[in-house]
């Protein structure tokens, strides 16, 4: 139930995204119109062509000044225009990109909480046997080796390895169709990415299940009768999602930042390459506007996660 | 609560079997090739960036122009053999036909009578007029290409303190088109006029033997477009859709229109139908993908995969040096691997004339000359070619800093200071710094990527077994960075190149070198700024450009002796284009400039 607290702690928490997004943006402004090299010079454009380029774009101002011009469209919904595809309007291309991502990152959380539960669930029930060894071993390997090193081994097995039956599917980016590629497509680079977050939330599920199993209300469940899954469903996992919801936050975190790796290495078009490419190639304003969108992701996706405490936990209350 | 072994078995296979069927798709073709013409006639390649812009008032990335050549047209354009033949002018002017005035500054031009712009516009003298005026005044990296035409100065001038107003370059855009809608006079060249509906008289402000040729760049300030279209959207026209009764897209008189392009995705030009020109084009669609450069060996692998029809259009022909030297050696592959040399010269620039820099190469004083040469000399070319380019990538640059195959080539082995000469070498660092004092901290600059490494590394190599000398490396990840301090004059040593724009030793010897070159000017030679030599070099080139080619061929060959002998530089290599193309793609290909045009282009049953 929403009270008046929560709208208080949500109003709280909006002003602090806004600073947060206010400070971290002019801080990546600052450095990226920093670095040296421009989005405009070459062997053919220099000199004269090139001051007036700058000038035209405004880049000859000082770094404030742009600022203020980024944060006025910025707060319309403007991010304003790409420097390298000149023209083009930042907005349409990160909103864009932002749905690849999500795509990319919605199927590693499916994949980090489906597959960390379900192997969490699994292991408990079947303690000290050989499929929670199996599995929590699986989970140790996934949180111990970081995504990128996953994300290689797996371009090395399903792309090079494993060729003839792919078919060239995983020599990526050519097999990523069209702008959200297809579901097998998909599959690898989201494992990838999933594994990592999926291997704790195995561990904590799973101990967080043996503590539930052993308290006196599932054993009380037990005696009168009910199924297994009825109580491992209905009675055991719905607390032991607190512990794993606590951990919510910072993994959606891990997954946005692993995002960035992971689109790279598969060269899926989403908002985690362009921020690489965008600052390679002096695209500045790209660079901000990419990494704004990505505070503002990172500030509502902690917010919504918070907001979700109350729903699991009746007793939080903000 | 028990979950049986055979439960939870099946439940782990079902997963990985779902990930494994997931991971399964796509599918590769091939087959023989026939005459006949394929059903769909529809070309498919990568590129390897997005468009910067594909106003030719602005363009100049070859990504750029080498799709934007098929989508406008200039009055005159270059055949696949580099020669002038006319295309939108029904002749190519000259003295002889009267075209051009008896003192060379005036140039008649008539207009075919049938050519229209992709949206059915007519095209008139206007149009050019106000083309060449509008590139003029948008000041972009091309607009010199008109500088010799009278009144381009003040255009130019006129032009920039416009877009000098504000900060944002649609308004830039916007203003000129209204001046120029407005005939304002300021924005006029006075050496434009159109006489005629099909008539364009073209006055320079003084004898200009390279201007047909620059003129005819293709996607550049030359290029004709259509008023009644840019005007609708000053700025942005250029990436919206084109084609017929288009008002505000990307409208050419070429024989593609932009049909649909997602940035960062995807690009789709379609057929002009009832195109005005020759030869008709078969092809009915090409789509582009977009990719990264990162990508290029799974782009190569997508082609033997029949997934590409070729590999190497849209400005970027360098593929992996491993895909290369396999196809090489590939029964398959070899014959459909075409090697064209490209326009392209490398050199090591010395610090010739930029205090700034500094030194042991700075003067002109004998000392600083002998180690120079000494440089130069202690560097094996061919080995340098066959060791790094696997005598596939690159040749030797034996015949000085134009490129093989273009105007004023000087002839294999023309050039002294491509000779490899160890011994001389050694003589003349002894000579010239008998302790090492002056070169014993030299450091060579060069931007990553490519084979620009493991030619650094040769070079270094070099130096060392030759001179006894170690240099150290400066690698450079940001070329654009890098780009700016090498024509800002902050290295001693470092790597040079140019690409050619037209088939014209003006091309090279006025954006380079001496006054004129100024901001490009990387050694620092013949620069008014700091080197003695500029008297000698800028008048026989001002000289030259005024001349027909065969009369400035002379002179321009002076001004490359006057280069060697004042060892301004160390030549390396001519670059070498490798393209991919598949048997069925029939008149497929390349020149030293540019990529052969989609109108011949077919594509054959397979």
């Amino acid at each position: 139930m929403v009270t008046r607290g929560t709208l208080i702690y949500i109003g709280q928490r909006l002003v602090l995204i806004a600073v947060t997004v206010l400070v971290t943006s002019f801080g990546v402004f600052a450095v990226v119109h920093s670095l040296p090299g421009s989005a405009f010079v070459s062997e053919k454009v220099h000199g004269a062509a090139l001051a007036s380029l700058l000038h035209q774009y405004g880049l000859d101002r000082p770094i404030p000044v742009q600022y203020w011009d980024f944060f006025r469209g910025a707060i319309h919904g403007d991010l304003g225009q790409s420097l390298v595809i000149r023209g083009e309007e930042i907005t349409p291309l990160v909103l864009r990109e932002l749905t690849v991502s999500m795509e990319l990152g919605g199927a590693a959380l499916l994949i980090t909480i489906g597959m960390g539960m379900l192997f969490g669930v699994i292991a408990a029930i079947r303690q000290n046997t050989w499929v929670d060894y199996t599995l929590t071993t699986f989970a140790v390997i996934g949180y111990s080796v970081p995504s990128f090193v996953i994300a290689t081994l797996f371009l090395l097995i399903f792309g090079l390895w494993l060729q003839d039956i792919t078919n060239g599917t995983f020599y990526y980016p050519i097999g990523w169709t069209g702008t959200y590629g297809t579901l097998a497509e998909l599959s690898v680079p989201a494992v990838a990415l999933g594994l990592y977050t999926s291997g704790q939330v195995t561990r904590i599920t799973r101990a967080a299940m043996l503590d539930v199993v052993q308290q006196d209300y599932i054993r009380t469940a037990r005696a009168k009768g009910l199924k297994t899954p009825v109580i491992t469903l209905r009675h055991a996992l719905r607390n032991a999602l607190i512990p794993v919801t606590s951990i919510l936050g910072p993994l959606v975190v891990s997954i946005l930042v692993g995002v960035v790796v992971i689109e790279n290495i598969f060269g899926i078009p989403g908002l985690g390459k362009e921020f690489v490419s965008s600052i390679l190639r002096h695209d500045y304003n790209v660079a901000v506007g990419v990494f704004t969108i990505f505070a503002i992701l990172i500030g509502f996706s902690n917010l919504i996660v918070d907001l979700l405490y109350t729903a699991i936990d009746p007793r939080i209350r903000y | 609560m028990r979950v049986s072994r055979l439960q939870t078995g099946g439940l782990l296979v079902g997963i990985a079997g779902v990930l494994t069927v997931a991971a399964c798709g796509g599918s590769s073709g091939g087959g023989t090739t026939s005459n006949t013409l394929a059903t769909q006639q529809v070309l498919h390649f990568p590129v390897l960036q997005d468009p910067g812009t594909w106003d030719p008032g602005e363009m100049d990335a070859e990504v750029d122009t080498e799709l934007m050549q098929n989508v406008f047209d200039t009055l005159w354009r270059f055949d696949d053999h580099l020669n002038i033949i006319p295309d939108i002018a029904a002749d190519v002017p000259t003295t002889s036909n009267g075209e051009i005035s008896s003192d060379g500054m005036t140039y008649t031009v008539h207009l075919k009578s049938n050519v229209t712009f992709s949206n059915g516009d007519k095209v008139t003298s206007k149009d050019v007029v106000y083309s060449f005026n509008r590139g003029a005044a948008l000041a972009g990296p091309y607009a010199s290409n008109l500088s010799l035409i009278a009144g381009y100065s003040a255009v130019h001038k006129a032009g920039k303190a416009v877009c000098g107003k504000s900060s944002d370059p649609t308004t830039c855009h916007t203003t000129v088109e209204q001046r120029l809608a407005a005939n304002d006079p300021s924005l006029m060249m006075s050496g434009m006029s159109a006489p005629d509906p099909s008539t364009v008289k073209i006055t320079t402000s003084g004898p200009c033997g390279w201007c047909i040729t620059a003129w005819s760049l293709q996607g550049s300030t030359g290029a004709i477009v259509d008023e009644a279209v840019v005007k609708n959207d000053p700025y942005t026209w250029w990436s919206k859709p084109g084609g017929p009764s288009v008002t505000d897209g990307q409208i050419g008189t070429g024989p593609y229109y932009l049909s649909s392009y997602t940035p960062k995705q995807s690009i789709t030009f379609k057929r002009v139908s009832n195109w005005w020109g020759s030869p008709k084009p078969t092809l009915t669609e090409i789509d582009i993908d977009i990719k990264d450069p990162s990508t290029q060996t799974t782009n190569d692998a997508a082609w033997e995969q029949n997934h590409y029809d070729l590999v190497g259009y849209g400005g970027d022909s360098s593929q992996p040096t491993a895909d290369i030297l396999r196809y090489q050696t590939s029964g398959k592959f070899k014959s459909q691997l075409q090697l064209i040399p490209k326009g392209r010269t490398t050199w090591v620039s010395l610090d010739v004339g930029n205090p700034g820099a500094g030194g042991p190469f700075l003067g002109e004083s004998p000392a600083a000359q002998g180690l120079r040469k000494a440089f130069a000399l202690a560097v094996d070319k061919s080995a340098l070619a066959s060791t790094v380019c696997h005598n596939l990538l690159c040749t030797p640059a034996t015949g000085g800093l134009i490129t093989k195959g273009l105007i004023g080539y000087l002839g294999d082995g023309q050039d002294p200071l491509a000779k490899f000469d160890p011994t001389t070498a050694k003589q003349l660092l002894q000579q010239y710094d008998p302790t090492g004092s002056k070169t014993g901290n030299l450091k060579y600059s060069y931007n990553t990527g490519g084979i620009n490494d493991p030619v650094a590394e040769f070079l270094q190599g070099q130096w060392q077994t030759n001179l006894g000398l170690h240099v150290t490396l400066d690698p450079h990840p940001d070329a654009s960075a890098f780009i700016q301090d090498r024509l800002g004059g902050k290295f001693v040593m470092s790597r040079d190149g140019w690409q050619f724009d037209y088939n014209h030793p003006q091309d090279w010897f006025d954006n380079l070198w001496g006054a004129d070159a100024s901001g490009a000017n990387t050694s620092g030679f013949a620069d008014p700024q700091g080197d003695p030599q500029v008297a000698t070099y800028d008048q026989p080139l001002a000289k030259a450009d005024g001349l027909p080619i065969d009369q400035a061929l002379p002179i321009y060959k002076q001004l490359s002796l006057l280069l060697e002998q004042d060892i301004a530089y160390i030549p390396l290599y001519y670059s070498v284009g490798q393209f991919l193309i598949h048997p069925y793609v029939k008149g497929a290909g390349s020149n030293a400039q540019a990529d052969f045009y989609w109108d011949e282009i077919s594509i054959l049953s397979h």
